[in-house]
């Protein structure tokens, strides 16, 4: 055990990443940040609607559109790859609106049927077109948040801005913030009460089909940044943490952008701790947040039941409940 | 914004540290050369050229698959401080190569050391627009051709050396010569008819092509396709008709398919090659050390003339 486990020491794991290797870990923390605060402030809508996998299910789906793109431009390059993706997944998410609303399969079963197709058919182009090709989402798309220190930094009018993926996440991130400020309203009217929508003269179905389209921008370009886990992970984690600890969608935000930038630090401590994949730990950090936010509550909701007789039915205020 | 700032400027702080205290280990006694490559055989060639002007460490280590490789909080820290970057090229790390390239581009020291083989030479899979077969290295005379590469690059980085790295390297391209004799020679002994190598995946096609093999692979030259059942079927139609009496696991890909043919067509596993990845160094088989390029071809060839004869 003890050679699997290497020791903990305090100045390599928790000192050194910050000081003496900042330009390497801070980089990585910086992205680890910027997906997943990106992907959890998407998340959270995903989490309202019931449809926490859609990341998982666009993570498949990409095959054909990956496939397609090869096939047209001939090669593997990053831009038709990104492109291909990227219709592959708006075209996922197309797929899933209309079955669940032009049928009576819910959406679970609905983002079942459309990304095994998808992904199906993807598997058929591959076998049929490239059989000796060296084509899938693992080695042309998805990236590795570990190299991204790597990469020469993108420089403008004299300011080191930082590595070009890097860059791209962080004006991916402002995006998805932009759009959530300019249509909060639309967005909440149109997640919790669609009549009330309608009766505003507020189409859900756009807003729906909009959210979806910047669901594929997001996870797309985070695939490409840093890879499928980290992902797919975080499109759950932090709105489902957010979910526990409020019912009010605002805070909601707020509170995935702490567990981004928490699981982020957590993620690098762990990574140079074990050694290991740092995607990967920053997905364990993120899980960990939510199992201690989850204990939390479930103490809270304890001590709140055993000082109940006492009070004699007095209201208790109760400040992360969600049941 | 702001917390890019704060980073870059300590980031320039690091360089400009890190760059003062380089000049000074330089000016003080010639360190070594930090090196990193991705594949042990690639390695192997780097530490057999630079000598004790290099210190060679690389990532993929025994066992790994290059295509299902995942990058370390330590690997990273590895290539970041590394001086030269040496990989193979032709897409056998995958997407890392665009890493690799956008490094190059950026001014580091990084080379791809099949960079330069003619394009001819190289394998072709089928249609002409994919990419070719990265698996050179089976090909000894072929692989001998990247040492110029790996010569060149190393002057660069310490033009003092300039003349011992000539030297070594073409004290190593005449031990490749020696050992693609061996290998020609060994092979000799087979029965040109019994010249078939059926493995897990595409691997040996340059082996074929160099030595007379007919190679069947059955995962294609990824190992992250699954065979389908129809090619299962007719690879052991194939082995039945035509009498071959084994047929080979590789060590970085697992056993379970290839035994499962083997049990179909009645033939043994004829013993594990090594692929895409080399063994562990010092360990010992046949009298030959595993961990070294020269060592894992002799392996290799060993085991297949002799379960094959």
């Amino acid at each position: 055990m003890s050679e699997l486990i290497p020791s903990f020491d305090w100045q390599r794991v928790m000192i050194d990443p910050w000081t003496l290797d900042l330009s390497l870990y801070g980089w990585i923390f910086l992205m680890g940040f910027c997906a997943t605060a990106a992907c959890g402030l998407v998340g959270n809508y995903l989490i309202l609607r019931r449809m926490a996998l859609m990341g998982d299910a666009v993570s498949h789906s990409v095959l054909p559109g990956l496939v397609i793109a090869f096939l047209l431009t001939d090669s593997r390059g990053t831009t038709p790859m990104f492109l291909g993706a990227l219709v592959a997944g708006i075209l996922t998410t197309v797929l899933v609106e209309s079955i669940h609303r032009r049928t009576r399969v819910k959406q679970d079963a609905a983002i079942g049927i459309a990304f095994t197709t998808l992904f199906a058919i993807g598997v058929l182009l591959v076998s049929l077109f490239s059989n000796q090709i060296d084509l899938d989402a693992e080695c042309v798309l998805y990236g590795e948040i570990a190299f991204v220190p790597l990469e020469p930094l993108v420089t403008l009018g004299g300011v080191e801005l930082g590595p070009i993926s890097l860059v791209r996440m962080v004006a991916v991130l402002l995006g998805v913030a932009v759009l959530i400020l300019v249509f909060y309203k639309e967005l909440l009217i149109a997640s919790f009460d669609e009549a009330l929508a309608k009766a505003m003269r507020i189409n859900p179905t756009w807003v729906h089909y909009g959210l979806m389209a910047v669901l594929s921008v997001v996870v797309v370009s985070a695939f490409e940044a840093v890879g499928a886990i980290l992902v797919i992970a975080m499109l759950i984690l932090p709105g489902a943490t957010a979910s526990l600890l409020t019912d009010r969608l605002g805070v909601m935000h707020f509170i995935a952008i702490g567990h981004a930038a928490i699981s982020a630090w957590l993620g690098v401590g762990l990574g140079v701790w074990l050694d290991c994949s740092i995607g990967a730990a920053m997905v364990v950090g993120g899980a960990f947040v939510f199992g201690v936010v989850w204990m939390g509550t479930l103490l809270t909701k304890l001590k709140r039941q055993r000082s109940k007789p006492q009070q004699s039915g007095a209201t208790v205020s109760a400040p992360a409940s969600v049941s | 914004m702001n917390r890019i700032n704060i980073v870059s400027s300590g980031f320039r702080r690091m360089c400009t540290l890190l760059g003062v205290s380089m000049v000074l280990t330089f000016s003080l006694h010639a360190a070594p050369v930090r090196v990193v490559t991705t594949t042990g055989m690639v390695g192997d060639m780097v530490s057999r050229i630079g000598g004790d002007q290099v210190l060679v460490d690389y990532l993929m280590g025994p066992g790994v698959d290059p295509h299902l490789y995942k990058a370390t909080a330590s690997d990273v820290r590895k290539l970041q401080r590394a001086q030269v970057i040496f990989y193979n090229g032709l897409f056998l790390e995958g997407k890392m190569q665009e890493i690799f390239e956008r490094m190059a581009r950026g001014g580091r020291s990084v080379v791809a050391i099949t960079h330069r083989i003619d394009h001819d030479r190289l394998i072709h899979p089928h249609d002409s627009t994919g990419h070719p077969d990265p698996h050179i290295w089976f090909d000894t005379a072929l692989w001998a051709e990247c040492i110029a590469e790996v010569v060149e690059a190393l002057q660069v980085v310490v033009p003092a050396a300039a003349d011992q790295f000539a030297a070594q390297g073409q004290v190593v391209r005449e031990e490749m010569q020696g050992l693609h004799e061996w290998v020609q020679r060994k092979v000799a002994e087979l029965p040109a008819a019994k010249r078939i190598l059926v493995t897990s995946h595409d691997a040996y096609g340059y082996f074929g092509r160099a030595y007379g093999f007919q190679v069947v692979g059955l995962q294609g030259i990824s190992t992250v396709s699954e065979a389908a059942l129809a090619d299962m079927a007719r690879l052991v139609d194939f082995i039945e008709e035509r009498d071959i009496q084994a047929i080979f696991v590789e060590t970085s890909v697992p056993h379970a398919t290839i035994e499962r043919i083997a049990t179909d067509a009645d033939v043994a596993v004829g013993g594990e090659l090594f692929s895409d990845a080399m063994g562990t160094p010092g360990q010992i088989e046949h009298g030959y050390d595993l961990g070294t390029y020269g060592g894992m071809v002799r392996h290799n060839v060993t085991t297949i003339v002799d379960a094959l004869k």
